[in-house]
């Protein structure tokens, strides 16, 4: 990957990301450390790890939330919700002339999903799950299909749905780790409001807890998060990221606080040594950050049975 | 209000209040008043419109007509729904759940560990299951899982503790143990108790108050335990030898 990075700088598209799969050609060797090693020192290779840590380990944080109320298509849904986005944001840049950032694309999108998501089972035709359910697909279809209509771009549109970010612009790093680090904090703020509202939402309302506020403002980050990652990695690790590390984190330890931590750390990990996973087995970046997210779940499901043995 | 209400002070009250459903009333209209120190135990068959009721004093759903009135600046309420609206699954130890009832408003921003800390210890204590206190919720039996609950309504330090069937995973000796610490709560705190239970034996002993509901009929009946033991539709539908046949 470092010698095609090198030699044939990746062309930026009208969204201005650098895009590729990070599959050197099959007949070429694999990939050393040294190559890897010379990548980092010439800065190639630090940003997308890092963008890779940090949105692993801010979806594994919400993550726990989102596991606990139960609503993991939810981000499924939300995070091909903003690939549509980010799509449709290109093809607005190419036949309607407009200068929509895929970021702003992908964030409008997530959410309006969001808000359709958010909407009383009572007060809508369709219950929750089927919203869910429809939002995927609808969101799913309609990227590849406008996808089609940007044929320029159909790497692109494949990268944002499947995951296959080698090369992460700065500016979006920034937006990452920015994001990363506001919703980390407003969870710390509200942590206990987060966590009596998910246990006992009625008696916390009782309360007096404002908990239609705590959930809105709980999707809202989750709805944020989603749309600047998904456009940074992919929406397809980043919808692992928001699952499976929550999942381990929760099979092993037994506090929430804990589980905060571990899961931040397992989808951190995902990030970051599925970019470099990736890099040595030459496996497209997302799928190699989700299958090793796959991996760390079921590892850590195993830990956690045998330590109840012992 | 604190959660130090005068004994016999008026904390809430039921005006011509009709609960029910999308504007479809389940019973007649309620009128009851409920006075800090009063032990209330709300009597009827399932479906007879308990929970309604107590969720439309807590004002969870919309009232279909009538009012509920509390004094100006409001009474502190604590709740213990039943046991299906909890997720006993949360990953959370005893002393967090116990925590909870701490909260008021948007207190979960502010900080005040430490008296928080005592509060919890006191209401662990005062429940005797300080020594659960570091276990895992999820992993406790459901007599333990009742008992922290009702710690939890002790750190609330409420006026009035609403409880729906709060004893029914318990057997028989858990649930007198469970009254026996609500009527403790009551006596020590002056705290109001309202609490929903099959039991008739066990509100007869613990309970000043009783609330029959009656849909079928349908009717309403409050007053004292004599009183409403006494009634005609209390005879109707649990006989004459109720208390023998629900110990």
């Amino acid at each position: 990957m470092l010698d095609q990075a090198a030699r044939d700088p990746v062309p930026e598209h009208p969204g201005g990301q650098a895009l590729e799969l990070a599959v050197p050609p099959h007949d070429h060797e694999v990939p050393t450390w040294d190559e890897f090693s010379s990548g980092w020192q010439l800065g190639i290779y630090q940003d997308p790890v890092l963008c890779g840590i940090l949105a692993g380990a801010i979806l594994g944080l919400l993550g726990v939330f989102v596991v606990l109320r139960r609503a993991v298509f939810v981000t499924a849904a939300i995070s091909q919700s903003a690939g549509l986005g980010v799509v449709l944001a290109f093809a607005l840049q190419i036949h309607g002339n407009l200068a929509v950032p895929p970021v702003l694309g992908a964030l409008v999108l997530a959410l309006l999903a969001t808000s359709l998501l958010a909407l009383r089972a009572e007060r809508t035709f369709f219950a929750r799950e089927r919203v869910v359910g429809f939002c995927y697909i609808a969101a799913s279809a309609a990227a590849v299909l406008v996808g089609d209509r940007i044929a320029q771009e159909a790497h692109d549109v494949a990268a944002i749905l499947f995951g296959a970010a080698v090369l992460v612009r700065p500016e979006d790093l920034l937006l990452v780790g920015s994001v990363a680090l506001g919703s980390a904090a407003l969870v710390a703020v509200s942590y206990r409001g987060l966590v009596f509202a998910g246990f006992d939402p009625e008696g916390a309302r009782v309360h007096g807890l404002p908990v239609g506020l705590i959930e809105l403002g709980l999707w809202l980050l989750v709805a944020i998060t989603v749309s600047v990652t998904t456009r940074a990695i992919g929406a397809l690790p980043v919808f692992a990221f928001a699952v499976l590390p929550a999942l381990g984190a929760l099979a092993l330890v037994r506090r929430l606080g804990h589980a905060l931590i571990a899961a931040a750390a397992l989808g951190a990990i995902s990030g970051g040594a599925g970019y470099v996973l990736a890099f040595f087995l030459q496996f497209p970046v997302g799928a190699a950050q989700a299958a090793l997210a796959v991996a760390i779940f079921v590892a850590a499901v195993a830990g956690a049975r045998l330590l109840r043995r012992g | 209000m604190t959660g130090q209400a005068t004994a016999g002070a008026e904390l809430l009250t039921c005006r011509a209040l009709v609960v029910g459903h999308a504007g479809a009333a389940l019973l007649p209209p309620i009128d009851a008043q409920l006075r800090a120190g009063e032990f209330w135990a709300v009597i009827g068959r399932n479906g007879s419109g308990k929970t309604s009721w107590l969720r439309t004093m807590l004002g969870l759903l919309p009232p279909v007509s009538g009012r509920v009135q509390t004094p100006n600046g409001g009474i502190r309420l604590s709740y213990l729904p039943q046991k299906s609206a909890f997720d006993e699954h949360y990953p959370v130890l005893v002393r967090d759940v116990v925590s909870m009832g701490t909260e008021r408003g948007w207190s979960f921003l502010g900080r005040g560990r430490r008296e928080r800390a005592l509060e919890v210890e006191q209401a662990l204590s005062e429940m005797g299951v300080i020594s659960l206190a570091d276990r895992p919720f999820r992993q406790l039996s459901e007599g333990q899982k009742q008992r922290v609950l009702l710690a939890r309504v002790a750190a609330s330090r409420a006026d009035l503790a609403i409880l729906d069937e709060p004893t029914s995973a318990m057997d028989a000796v858990a649930e007198r143990e469970a009254f026996t610490l609500l009527d403790g709560l009551r006596k020590r705190r002056g705290m109001a108790v309202v609490v929903v239970s099959h039991y008739l034996g066990l509100v007869q002993k613990f309970a000043d108050r009783a609330l029959l509901l009656d849909r079928d009929t349908p009717a309403i009946v409050t007053g004292t335990i004599d009183e409403v033991f006494g009634h005609d539709s209390f005879r109707e539908r649990y006989g004459d030898d109720a208390c023998a046949l629900h110990p």
